[in-house]
C-alpha cells in the first residue's frame, strides 16, 4: 500500500528546481521504479516533486551533430524520433526492448538515468555513444559525463538538490556502427540480464574507435576500458575479437541474482561483445568496400 | 483466427444449425464493453475491509501472538485468530492425531505451528483498506523457527524435520500391470532418465476477490470469484450452520486454471460478516495472490523404458516424486492422475508405477491445469524422444510402432469408451510444421512433437452429477439456468449453444442465469475438465424433454410423427417438407395455452466405479480420455541460450466442437500456458520464500514471445459428453511443454531434463556436452 506523502506538481523548471533545494523532495519524473518501491515500502520518501508537467524537459533536438534529449522525454517519445534512429541506432534498439508499452510511454530518459540502477536499458547505448548529463540546481548547472555519473550501486553524482534536466551526445559519425544486445528471459517486458552496447568506427581500414558499454554486469553500467583499447588502432581479426570479448567479460563483475548467475552473465558478456563486434566490423568492411567500388 | 482442420472419418448426415460455429459468445459483449461486473467491483453501504497477517517464516513455532495494539487502532472493528474460531475450524492444525480430511488441509489461520511461508496468523476487519493495513503491521508476534526441509527427496531421508508425520510421505500410488521386471529383463535396451518439473503458478488474471453480507434470513450470502460454488456446504459445516444458511453467488471468473477451488476466502468472509453483522470485503493484491493458493506441484519423475531392437515398448518402470509443499490437501488426486496418465497413449502391457507426494516446508501444491497427468506427460514424451533417440529411429515412427488404438486398456486395463486418435492429430500436427529450414551460425532450428492422454471428468470412484434447468419462454425464447462457474473458457455461453441447436433458434434468443448456489441448479466444480461432458450433458437433456414434449405437440399441429419434426431457424417443420411448418414462437403458444410442461429440470450422472485397486491401480480411475498432440519450431542460440517459439501448432480430438471460436481461445491460451511452463516461469523459494512474487519476475510469455497458434480441430464424435463432445480445457495444455523441449533438444543435440529450459540451462548443458 502506499504510504503518505507530500505531492508538490510544478509545471516550470525553476520551481522545480526551488522546491529541490531543501534537499528534502524526491523527483518523480514517470515514476515506474519509485511508485514500485513506495508500494512496496522500499522507499518511504515523505515528499514526491513530479516533474511530469514541466514540458519545457522534454524534446528531442539534433543540432550541428549533437543530439540533445530533455530528460522528461518518454521512451515512447524515442521511438517515434526518426533522427534518433540515424544519429543514434543503440538507442533506439534499446528503447524498442524497454519493459512494456504502458510503461515506455511514461518512463522517461532522465529517469532512467537517474534511478541509478545496473539494469537500466537506455545506459549502455549512451555510454556507447559517450553522453553527457546535464544537472541543474537552484544555483546552477554543471555537465558530467555518463561514464562518471554513477559511484556505486543505485549512487550516482546527483545531488539532492539537482535534477536530471538533458542529455546530450555527438551523432554517430561516418563508417560506424553502433547496435545494443538485450538479453532478457523473455523477449516482452522484461528486465535485462546482461546488456552490451558497442560503437565501432573505422579510418583508413582500421579501428579507429570502440566502445564497449555493458549493462546489468556491475553495481552500475560499466564501459570495458581495456577491451576497448585493444581493438583501437587495429585491423580486427578472430583471434582479436576473441581476445577482445573475453577482456569484456573479464571487467564486468556480475552477481547472482533471480534471473541468471554470475557465470552466466559472464559467458553472455562474452559471447554478445564478440557477436556484435565482429558484426559491426564486417558491416563496416562492406560499407568500406562497396565505397572503394 | 487460426487454421482449422478438416472433420476426419467424419460420421455422414449431421448437420448442426448452431453446434461447432465460431458463434460469438453470450459473455464476450459485457467483457469487451467493460460492463460485466466482477466479484471484485462489487461494494455495499457500511462495508469493511479485511486483512491477513501472515508468517515471516516457513517452519516455527507460534509463540506468542498479541493483537491488542492492532485492535485498538481507531477503524479497527474486529479481529479474528486461531483463538476465535469455531471448534472445527480451530480443530484443523491436528496432523499429530491423524484425523482425516481437516488434518491435511492447510489451515485458515495458525494456532500453534507455522508450515509454510505465509500461512495466515490473523483476520483484521476495518473501516477502510488503509487501516486494516496498517492494524497488519502493530500485530505482534512471535514465531520460534523449528528445523525445515525444502526438498522432497530430503524430506523423504530418515531423521528429516517432520512436516507431516509420521515420515512426510503423504499419499503413494501404485499401478502394477503385467511384469514390468520381466519386460525390462527381455527388452533389448533398457534406457533410463530422470525429468524435472517446477512450481507453476495460475497467474489469473483476477487475482482472489470476494464480499459476504449477512442478510434479513440469517443467510451468509457470499459474493465470489470461484470455480465452485458448492463449497457453500464446507462453509456451513466449519462454521457450524445450516446448509442453507450460505449461499454463494459467484460471478464471472477472470481465470482459474485450478487456483480457485479453494475456499479459505470464503470462509475468512463468512466468519467476519457473521461476527461483524457487517457486508465484508477481502481482496489479494497479485504479491498475496502468490503466496495465498496453492501451485502446481513440482515432480520428479524417473522413467526406465524397456525397448526391443525393432522398437517395441516392453515394459516401463516410473517412479515419481512429487512436492506436497507443506500439506496434503489435493496431493492424492493429483498423484493418481500421475500415475494412470504415466505410459501416456502407448501400449505398454509390462508397468510398474509408483507415485508419491512428500511434504515440505514450501508452498503448499494444489490443483493446476492438467492435474499431474501434465507433469507425467513432460516426462513421457520427452522420453519417448530419449528411447527413439537411442534407437536412432525416427520419433513419430517410434511413437506409431507403440500407439494405444481405439478398444485397448490403458494403464488401469480399463478401455476408455471413446476413440483414439493420437495417430491423426501427431500426423497432422506434424504434416502442419511443413518443410524443414536448416539452420546455419549459432542460432539453430529444432522441431518437436508430443502426444498425450488426459482424462476428462472427475475421478470415477468419487462420482459426480450435474443439474440443469431449460425452459421455454411464450415469446419462443429460451432460459437456462444453471449453477456453472464460468471461468472464461466459455463454460456458459455453450449451454446456450446446445440448447439453440435442440430448439431451433440462436444464441440470442437463449438467456442464461448462472453461478448461484441457492437459485441455480448445482452443476459443480468448473474443474478437471467436466463443465462441458457434465453441465453440457445435463443442459441438454433438460433441452431435449422440452423438445420432446414440444415435437409432440407439433406433429399432431401438422399431422406428422413427432420423430419427423424438425426445428430450425425458429420454424418447426417436417423434416420430409419444410413447407408444412409453424413458427417455434407459434407452437410454444398452443403448449402455454394447454399447459404442456415448457420446462425442466434434469440431472446428469458420470459412470460411477469402485475406486481402482490401491494395490495395482487396476480399474476405472476416470470415466473418459481425451488425445491428442503439439508440435513446436524453436530456435535456439546456443551462444546465450535464449529460445524463441517460432511455430506452435496444436491438433486434438476434441469429440465434437461446441463453439469453435471458444475451443481455439482455450487451445490458444493453452499453448501459452504450456510454453511459460517449459522455458520461462520459475518459482524461486529461498528458505521457503517465494522471492520472485510479482509478474516482473515470474515470466509468463508477453504477446512478444507467442507466435501465432495454429490450431487443427479434429472430430471423432466418440465423446461422452453432448453430440459426441469430449474436453479441451486441460488438454490444450498438457503437450505444449514437452514438445518445445522436443523442440529445444533437437535444435542443441542435447537435452536440459530440468524446466523451465532457461538460457542458462541450455547454455550449460551445451559446455557439459562439448566436455
Amino acid at each position: 500500500m502506499f504510504s503518505e506523502f507530500c505531492l508538490e506538481m510544478p509545471d516550470r523548471l525553476e520551481d522545480a528546481l526551488s522546491i529541490l533545494s531543501d534537499m528534502k523532495g524526491t523527483p518523480v519524473a514517470g515514476g515506474t521504479n519509485i511508485l514500485i518501491d513506495i508500494r512496496s515500502q522500499k522507499e518511504n520518501p515523505p515528499r514526491l516533486v513530479a516533474l511530469g508537467d514541466i514540458d519545457e524537459l522534454r524534446g528531442i533536438k539534433v543540432e550541428k551533430g549533437r543530439v540533445v534529449v530533455g530528460s522528461r522525454t518518454t521512451i515512447s517519445d524515442l521511438l517515434k524520433s526518426s533522427q534518433l534512429l540515424k544519429t543514434s541506432p543503440s538507442v533506439i534498439d534499446a528503447a524498442g526492448q524497454f519493459a512494456g508499452q504502458m510503461v515506455r510511454n511514461t518512463g522517461t530518459m532522465g529517469g532512467n538515468i537517474a534511478c541509478a540502477s545496473p539494469a537500466a536499458d537506455l545506459v549502455p547505448p549512451l555510454m556507447s555513444l559517450d553522453a553527457e548529463v546535464r544537472l541543474a540546481s537552484a544555483s546552477g548547472s554543471r555537465t558530467v559525463a555518463l561514464r562518471d555519473y554513477y559511484q556505486g550501486y543505485k549512487q550516482d553524482v546527483r545531488g539532492a538538490d539537482e535534477l536530471v534536466t538533458q542529455v546530450s551526445w555527438n551523432a554517430l559519425p561516418q563508417k560506424s556502427v553502433n547496435r545494443f544486445y538485450k538479453l532478457a528471459r523473455r523477449r516482452g517486458d522484461a528486465i535485462t540480464v546482461t546488456g552490451v552496447a558497442v560503437t565501432l568506427s573505422v579510418s583508413n581500414g582500421k579501428c579507429s574507435k570502440a566502445r564497449i558499454a555493458l549493462g546489468a554486469v556491475a553495481p552500475t553500467a560499466i564501459r570495458a576500458e581495456k577491451a576497448e583499447n585493444m581493438l583501437e588502432g587495429q585491423v580486427l581479426s578472430e583471434t582479436l575479437i576473441e581476445a577482445v570479448a573475453t577482456q569484456a567479460a573479464a571487467e564486468c563483475s556480475p552477481i547472482d541474482d533471480v534471473r541468471a548467475s554470475a557465470d552466466y552473465r559472464r559467458h553472455s558478456v562474452q559471447m554478445l561483445t564478440r557477436r556484435l563486434i565482429s558484426e559491426a566490423w564486417n558491416k563496416l568492411a562492406q560499407e568500406v568496400k562497396s565505397h572503394v567500388k | 483466427m487460426s487454421t482449422t482442420g478438416l472433420v476426419d472419418d467424419n460420421p455422414p448426415n449431421i448437420k448442426f444449425s448452431q453446434i461447432g460455429k465460431p458463434l460469438s459468445r453470450t459473455d464476450a459483449p459485457g467483457k469487451v464493453f467493460g460492463s460485466t461486473l466482477f466479484a471484485g467491483d462489487y461494494v455495499m453501504p457500511g462495508m469493511l475491509h479485511l486483512r491477513l497477517v501472515r508468517a515471516d517464516i516457513a517452519s516455527a513455532k507460534l509463540v506468542h501472538l498479541d493483537v491488542e495494539k492492532a485492535r485498538a487502532v481507531e477503524g479497527v472493528v474486529d479481529i479474528i485468530t486461531a483463538q476465535d474460531l469455531p471448534a472445527l475450524l480451530a480443530k484443523a492444525d491436528t496432523s499429530e492425531k491423524k484425523e482425516q480430511k481437516l488434518t491435511t488441509d492447510p489451515q485458515l489461520l495458525v494456532s500453534e505451528r507455522v508450515r509454510y511461508f505465509g500461512e495466515p496468523l490473523a483476520l483484521i476487519a476495518a473501516e477502510t483498506y488503509e487501516i486494516a493495513e496498517r492494524a497488519c503491521q502493530l500485530v505482534e508476534f512471535k514465531l520460534d523457527p523449528l528445523p525445515a526441509v525444502y526438498d522432497p527427496l530430503e524430506a523423504m531421508q530418515p531423521g528429516a524435520p517432520v512436516v507431516q508425520a509420521p515420515d512426510n510421505i503423504v499419499v503413494e500410488r501404485k499401478i502394477r500391470k503385467g511384469d514390468a521386471a520381466a519386460g525390462l529383463e527381455k527388452a533389448d535396451f533398457v534406457i533410463e532418465n530422470t525429468f524435472r518439473t517446477p512450481f507453476q503458478e495460475h497467474a489469473f488474471l483476477e487475482p482472489e476477490a470476494g464480499m459476504a453480507w449477512v442478510d434479513e434470513n440469517d443467510v451468509v450470502n457470499i459474493r465470489v470469484c470461484t470455480q465452485d460454488i458448492e463449497h457453500f456446504r464446507d462453509v456451513a459445516d466449519a462454521i457450524g450452520v445450516p446448509h442453507n444458511k450460505i449461499r454463494i453467488r459467484g460471478a464471472f471468473v477472470g481465470g482459474g486454471f485450478g487456483g480457485k477451488e479453494e475456499f479459505a476466502l470464503e470462509l475468512y468472509l463468512a466468519l467476519m460478516a457473521r461476527k461483524t453483522r457487517r457486508p465484508v470485503r477481502l481482496e489479494y493484491s497479485r504479491e498475496e495472490s502468490f503466496v495465498a493458493h496453492g501451485k502446481r506441484h513440482p515432480f520428479i519423475l524417473r522413467y526406465k523404458t524397456g525397448v526391443t531392437k525393432d522398437g517395441r515398448i516392453c515394459g516401463l518402470d516410473v517412479s515419481i516424486v512429487a512436492d506436497s509443499g507443506a500439506y496434503v490437501f489435493l496431493s492424492p488426486n493429483v498423484l493418481l492422475y500421475a500415475a494412470v496418465a504415466s505410459p501416456g497413449p502407448y501400449r505398454v502391457d509390462n508397468l510398474n508405477v509408483h507415485a508419491c507426494a512428500v511434504a515440505t516446508n514450501n508452498m503448499y501444491t494444489s490443483a493446476f491445469r492438467g492435474y499431474g497427468a501434465l507433469q507425467a506427460c513432460a516426462a513421457y514424451e520427452q522420453q519417448m524422444d530419449e528411447v527413439a533417440k537411442f534407437l536412432e529411429m525416427d520419433r513419430i515412427e517410434f511413437r506409431r510402432l507403440n500407439y494405444l488404438k481405439t478398444g485397448e486398456p490403458i494403464s488401469t486395463g480399463y478401455v476408455p469408451p471413446s476413440a483414439i486418435w493420437t495417430e491423426q492429430c501427431v500426423d497432422r500436427a506434424w504434416a502442419a510444421l511443413g518443410e524443414r529450414i536448416d539452420s546455419t551460425g549459432p542460432v539453430k532450428i529444432g522441431r518437436g512433437i508430443a502426444a498425450y492422454q488426459q482424462s476428462y471428468g472427475k475421478v470415477s470412484a468419487m462420482g459426480d452429477i450435474s443439474e440443469a434447468w431449460v425452459g421455454v419462454e411464450t415469446d419462443g425464447t429460451v432460459i437456462v439456468r444453471s449453477g456453472v462457474a464460468d471461468i472464461g473458457g466459455g463454460q456458459v455461453s455453450a449451454l446456450g449453444q446446445i440448447v439453440a441447436e435442440i430448439f431451433g433458434v440462436t444464441l440470442d434468443d437463449v438467456a442464461i442465469y448462472k453461478t448461484d448456489s441457492a437459485l441455480t441448479p448445482l452443476s459443480g466444480r468448473t474443474a478437471a475438465t467436466r463443465t462441458l461432458y457434465m453441465t453440457g450433458n445435463a443442459t441438454k437433456q433438460a433441452a431435449a424433454a422440452i423438445h420432446s414434449r414440444l415435437a409432440g405437440r407439433a406433429a399432431l399441429e401438422l399431422g406428422v410423427q413427432a420423430d419427423e419434426i424438425d426445428m430450425v431457424n425458429n420454424k418447426v417443420f417436417v423434416s420430409a417438407k419444410p413447407e408444412i411448418c409453424m413458427s417455434f414462437k407459434e407452437l410454444v403458444n398452443i403448449c402455454a395455452a394447454e399447459g404442456i410442461h415448457r420446462s425442466q429440470l434434469a440431472i446428469f450422472r458420470a459412470p460411477f466405479s469402485d475406486i481402482i485397486d490401491p494395490q495395482t491401480g487396476q480399474g476405472q480411475a476416470h470415466p473418459d480420455y481425451v488425445y491428442g498432440a503439439h508440435a513446436a519450431e524453436v530456435s535456439v542460440d546456443t551462444e546465450t541460450g535464449e529460445v524463441h517459439v517460432l511455430r506452435s501448432i496444436a491438433a486434438h480430438d476434441i469429440g465434437q466442437c461446441i463453439n469453435r471460436a471458444a475451443v481455439e481461445g482455450q487451445i490458444e491460451g493453452g499453448a501459452q500456458n504450456g510454453q511459460g511452463f517449459a522455458l520461462s516461469e520459475e518459482m524461486l523459494y529461498e528458505q521457503g520464500k517465494l522471492v520472485t512474487p510479482s509478474l516482473s519476475e515470474y515470466l509468463m510469455p508477453t504477446s512478444m514471445d507467442m507466435p501465432r497458434v495454429e490450431t487443427i480441430i479434429l472430430e471423432s464424435r466418440s465423446g461422452i459428453g453432448p453430440f459426441g463432445a469430449k474436453g479441451i480445457g486441460e488438454p490444450a495444455m498438457t503437450p505444449v511443454a514437452p514438445a518445445i523441449a522436443n523442440a529445444v533438444a533437437d535444435a542443441i543435440g542435447v537435452r536440459v531434463f530440468e524446466m523451465p529450459i532457461t538460457p542458462e540451462r541450455i547454455v550449460n548443458a551445451l559446455k557439459q556436452q562439448r566436455r
